[in-house]
């Protein structure tokens, strides 16, 4: 079966999935086929509300316990952390960031997911933080199993985690997935596959021994690089 | 050195827990006039889009909320106009990031308003085809009882002949 890719898509080719990849079936009626309207980063509004005023505490960001329930999260705990960059390699402080994900049993507590995967009542699957001063975030929470899905025959999700980037303008805006390294579900998913494969790897959370805690939790390490607006110095052309 | 940017994923079918928590928020001293926008999200075969989501980006505004079924959303912001910016050339306007199942990258476009003689001088909107810029345009809804809230009506259609303009920032 051949998959067919359509030339419109949004940033670089290389990098950014297509708006249609007909494997993933979902694109079909949801893709945009007219081209986009280039607009070129110096002429638009540079400001935005930021993160700043989104409600976060601590707990947010411990997946395992902020249910609320009193005990914790069933499944391997795992500490994720990285890092939140701009094309530079600058740090992004005080971008919030928000994931979501799947349970270690690979079902999600929201009411549309019904597949027959037990939900563990000491888990939300919803965090949330803020990048430090060196971007840097962290969730512990615990790994999330594969799940099905209805796209094809026999279909499962590789085990994920959502995460969504929230910085200073909408230009910096970002949502993708985490996946974690050597999982063998990754080559059969169209989602991850409709990255350009040089890419996919970016993705990928590498195994971090150096986060791992002794008698307590893994850890795993992912950066994230968005396209910030401190990278372009701001030149004002008036009138285009 | 420059770092290689992190690749964009669909935001599924299962954020709404996680991602609209927070009510939509505009700044407590923003004065102005209040604008109600209320508009639909369809799909290439006209049929509406129940799963999206939708943020509006803003000045000092921000609010991010979920279509319902048939596609209906519906958010509260002050009219852009009231919020001067520094760029006295462009036209007021609501810019939009719209994410759903099935977008493997989330869609940017503006809401402009009708009856704004500088929308002819806005330099993105002079970038759009003039045959399209009516994609952009919101409709006025009917007159509201409170004369401080207006109500627009703007239309999202994600694929078709009538699609509406995205904008590729770069």
């Amino acid at each position: 079966m051949t998959t067919t890719i359509g030339e419109i898509v949004r940033g670089d080719a290389a990098v950014f999935p297509p708006y249609l990849y007909d494997a993933y079936r979902a694109t079909i009626l949801r893709a945009p086929l007219l081209p986009m309207v280039e607009v070129p980063l110096s002429i638009v509004d540079r400001q935005g509300p930021g993160a700043a005023w989104f409600p976060v505490q601590p707990i947010d960001a411990d997946l395992t316990r902020n249910a609320g329930m009193g005990g914790e999260a069933l499944g391997q705990r795992i500490i994720l952390t990285g890092r939140l960059l701009d094309a530079d390699g600058r740090p992004v402080p005080d971008a919030l960031v928000e994931v979501w994900q799947a349970n270690a049993a690979g079902r999600y507590i929201h009411k549309n997911d019904q597949w027959p995967g037990p939900l563990d009542p000491n888990f939300l699957g919803l965090g949330r933080c803020r990048t430090d001063a060196n971007g840097a975030y962290r969730f512990l929470t615990v790994r999330p199993g594969a799940y099905p899905w209805k796209n094809h025959e026999n279909a499962w999700r590789p085990a994920h985690v959502h995460f969504s980037v929230l910085g200073r303008m909408w230009s910096e805006r970002m949502i993708t997935q985490m996946y974690f390294a050597d999982d063998p579900m990754l080559s059969l998913d169209p989602i991850y596959n409709a990255v350009p494969e040089a890419a996919r790897a970016r993705l990928v959370a590498a195994y971090a021994h150096d986060v791992t805690e002794s008698q307590w939790a893994l850890g795993w390490r992912w950066d994230i690089v968005i396209a910030g607006s401190t990278s372009t110095p701001f030149e004002e052309r008036g009138n285009a | 050195m420059s770092h290689l940017l992190t690749p964009s994923q669909t935001v599924g079918p299962y954020f709404h827990d996680a991602l609209l928590g927070c009510d939509a928020f505009i700044s407590a001293e923003a004065p102005g006039q209040r604008v109600r926008i209320v508009g639909t999200v369809v799909d290439g075969a006209g049929e509406g889009v129940p799963d999206a989501m939708i943020e509006a980006w803003q000045g000092n505004c921000f609010s991010r909320v979920g279509t319902g079924a048939g596609g209906i959303f519906e958010f509260t912001t002050i009219h852009p106009s009231s919020a001067p910016t520094d760029r006295t050339t462009a036209a007021p306007r609501i810019d939009l990031v719209i994410f759903a199942r099935g977008l493997l990258n989330h869609l940017v476009t503006r809401i402009y308003f009708p009856d704004e003689h500088s929308n002819e001088r806005d330099p993105v909107l002079r970038l759009v085809p003039p045959a399209r810029r009516a994609t952009l345009i919101a409709q006025r809804g009917p007159s509201h009882a409170d004369a401080r809230e207006a109500t627009y009506r703007f239309d999202i259609v994600l694929q078709g002949g009538d699609e509406t303009v995205f904008f590729d920032v770069r």
